[in-house]
C-alpha cells in the first residue's frame, strides 16, 4: 500500500507542477484575471458601494451568492458532522488515547482565559464591523468569536463551555446566520431588485444607494459570523466529545 | 540617536535570549528543561524585539505611528499573557501523561519502585 | 505602499523551503498529535506567504481558520484515533 499511495503522490505533484508553469506570473497586469474584471472592480468599487476594502465588496456585494452558498456549505458541515457522531450519552466513554486522568484544570490557565477572553472577543467584533476599511470580515470575526469559545472549553471543561453556550443555542445560531443573510436577499427582492440587489434597502433605511449597499455589506457580513462562529464551536462540541457531550479535550 | 541606539541594544538582546532559546532546546536533556527554555527565552526576546519595533515606529512621531505603537504594546501584553500560560500548560500536561524526567546518571533515583515505574510509562507512551 | 516583491525573493525560498519541511515532516511523524501540530505550522507558513503576496484577507483568514481552529479540531479528533493502527 505503502508505495503505490507514494507513486501516486508523486505523479500528482508533477501534474500540479506542470501545469504551475502554465499560469499567469504573480501580478501579472497582463493575465485575463486583471485585464477585464479586476479594473472595474478597483475603479468602480468604491463609487457603488462605499466600501475602501475591494476585497469585502467583491466578496459580498459583487459575488454575494458565492458567500451565501459559502456559508450554507459550512452550516450543512455542521449539521453532517453532527448527524454521523451526535449520540446519547450511554456512560460508557470511548477509548482515549492521548488523554491523561485529571481531575481538574488549575487556576493559571483559569486566570488566563479569563483575561485573554474578552478581549478575543470585543477583537473578533472589531473584525467584523470593520471589515469595510481594513481587512478582516464576517470570516474572520467569526472564527475568532468561535475560538474564544474553544479556548473557554479547553481552559475550564467543556461542560462549563456548555452551560455557557448551549448545544441548542448554538443550532439556534448557525441557522440564524444563513437566515439572516437569506432574509437581506429576499427582502431586496421584495422591494423589487434583484436577490441580494442590497440598493433595494435604500427605501426601508432611508439613505441613497450606495450607502444602502454599504449597510447591505454590513448586515450580511454579520450573518456570515454568526452562522461560522456557530458552526466552529458545533464541530468543537462533536469532535472533542466524540458526540455524547460528556467531556471534552 | 538615543532611540537608535536603544532600539539597536533591545534588538541585539533579544537575539541573544533567542539564541539560548534555540541552544536549550536542543542541548538540554529532557521535556522539561526543553519546554523550559523554549517558554522562558522566546517570551522575553518576542517582548523584546517588539519593544524595539515599536520603538523605532515611534522615532517620526505622528498620530499613525503612535496608533502603531498602541497596537505593538497590546501584541506585547498578549504575549507576555500568553505565552508563559501554554509553556504551563505543556508542562502540566506532560506532568499529568508522566513523560519521564531526566535524572544525573551518577546518582540513580535511590526508590527502585520508581525506576521501574518510570520505564513502564516510557514504554507506555512511546507514541 | 510601495513594496517591491523582488526584494525579498530570500524570504520567499525561506517560507517555501518551510512549507516543504513541514508537509513532509506533517506526514512521517508518527503520532497524530504531532502531525496535527505540524499541519498547524504549515498553515502558519501558509499565512506569512499570503501576507508576502500581499493578500492579507486570505492571510488572516489563514491564520483564524487554519493556524488556531482547525488545529485544534484536528487534535480533539486525533484522541479518538489509534495511533498504532495501520495506515
Amino acid at each position: 500500500m505503502k508505495p503505490f499511495a507514494r507513486i501516486i503522490l508523486f505523479l500528482c505533484a508533477v501534474m500540479m507542477l506542470t501545469a504551475t508553469v502554465d499560469l499567469p506570473d504573480w501580478a501579472d497586469p497582463g493575465s485575463p484575471a486583471s485585464t477585464h474584471l479586476s479594473p472595474g472592480f478597483i475603479e468602480q468599487g468604491y463609487h457603488e458601494t462605499a466600501t475602501p476594502n475591494v476585497v469585502t465588496a467583491v466578496l459580498a456585494d459583487y459575488r454575494s451568492y458565492d458567500t451565501l452558498f459559502e456559508s450554507v456549505v459550512v452550516f450543512a458541515a455542521s449539521l453532517v458532522v453532527m448527524l454521523v457522531l451526535r449520540r446519547t450519552s450511554t456512560g460508557t466513554s470511548r477509548i482515549k488515547h492521548f488523554r491523561p486522568k485529571r481531575e481538574g484544570r488549575d487556576t493559571i490557565l483559569r486566570g488566563a482565559a479569563q483575561s485573554i477572553i474578552p478581549v478575543m472577543q470585543i477583537f473578533a467584533l472589531y473584525v467584523l464591523f470593520h471589515g469595510h476599511y481594513s481587512p478582516g470580515g464576517g470570516f474572520q470575526g467569526g472564527v475568532i468569536f468561535g475560538a474564544s469559545f474553544i479556548l473557554l472549553s479547553l481552559c475550564y471543561s467543556l461542560k462549563f463551555a456548555m452551560q455557557r453556550f448551549k448545544e441548542k443555542m448554538v443550532l439556534i445560531c448557525c441557522a440564524c446566520g444563513a437566515l439572516l443573510y437569506a432574509g437581506i436577499g429576499a427582502v431586496c427582492l421584495a422591494m423589487g431588485w434583484n436577490f441580494l440587489g442590497y440598493a433595494g434597502l435604500a427605501g426601508l433605511l432611508g439613505v441613497t444607494d450606495v450607502m444602502a449597499r454599504s449597510h447591505g455589506i454590513l448586515a450580511v457580513e454579520a450573518g456570515v459570523g454568526i452562522t461560522v462562529m456557530a458552526v466552529m464551536v458545533s464541530l468543537y462540541y462533536d469532535l472533542a466529545s466524540g458526540g455524547d457531550m460528556e467531556e471534552g479535550l | 540617536m538615543i532611540i537608535d541606539i536603544l532600539v539597536i541594544t533591545m534588538m541585539i538582546t533579544g537575539l541573544v535570549f533567542f539564541t539560548g532559546t534555540t541552544v536549550g532546546i536542543i542541548r538540554f536533556p529532557d521535556f522539561y528543561t526543553r519546554v523550559h527554555a523554549a517558554g522562558k527565552g522566546d517570551t522575553l526576546s518576542t517582548v523584546m524585539f517588539l519593544g524595539a519595533m515599536s520603538l523605532y515606529i515611534l522615532r517620526d512621531f505622528s498620530g499613525e505611528s503612535l496608533l502603531t505603537f498602541i497596537k505593538l504594546i497590546l501584541i506585547v501584553l498578549y504575549i507576555f499573557i500568553a505565552s508563559p500560560t501554554a509553556t504551563h500548560a505543556i508542562i502540566d500536561a506532560g506532568y499529568e501523561f508522566r513523560v519521564p524526567y531526566w535524572t544525573r546518571p551518577s546518582d540513580k533515583p535511590s526508590n527502585e519502585d520508581d525506576a521501574t515505574d518510570i520505564n513502564k510509562t516510557m514504554e507506555d507512551i512511546s507514541i | 505602499m510601495t513594496w517591491d516583491a523582488n526584494l525579498l525573493w530570500q524570504f520567499d525560498m525561506l517560507i517555501l523551503l518551510m512549507m516543504v519541511i513541514c508537509a513532509v515532516a506533517a506526514l512521517s511523524l508518527k503520532g497524530l498529535v504531532s502531525s496535527a501540530v505540524v499541519t498547524g505550522a504549515y498553515s502558519f507558513f501558509t499565512c506569512l506567504m499570503w501576507t508576502h503576496m500581499m493578500a492579507v484577507d486570505v492571510a488572516f483568514t489563514e491564520a483564524a481558520v487554519g493556524a488556531a481552529v482547525s488545529t485544534v479540531i484536528i487534535v480533539a479528533t486525533a484522541q479518538y484515533i489509534n495511533p498504532w493502527s495501520k495506515d
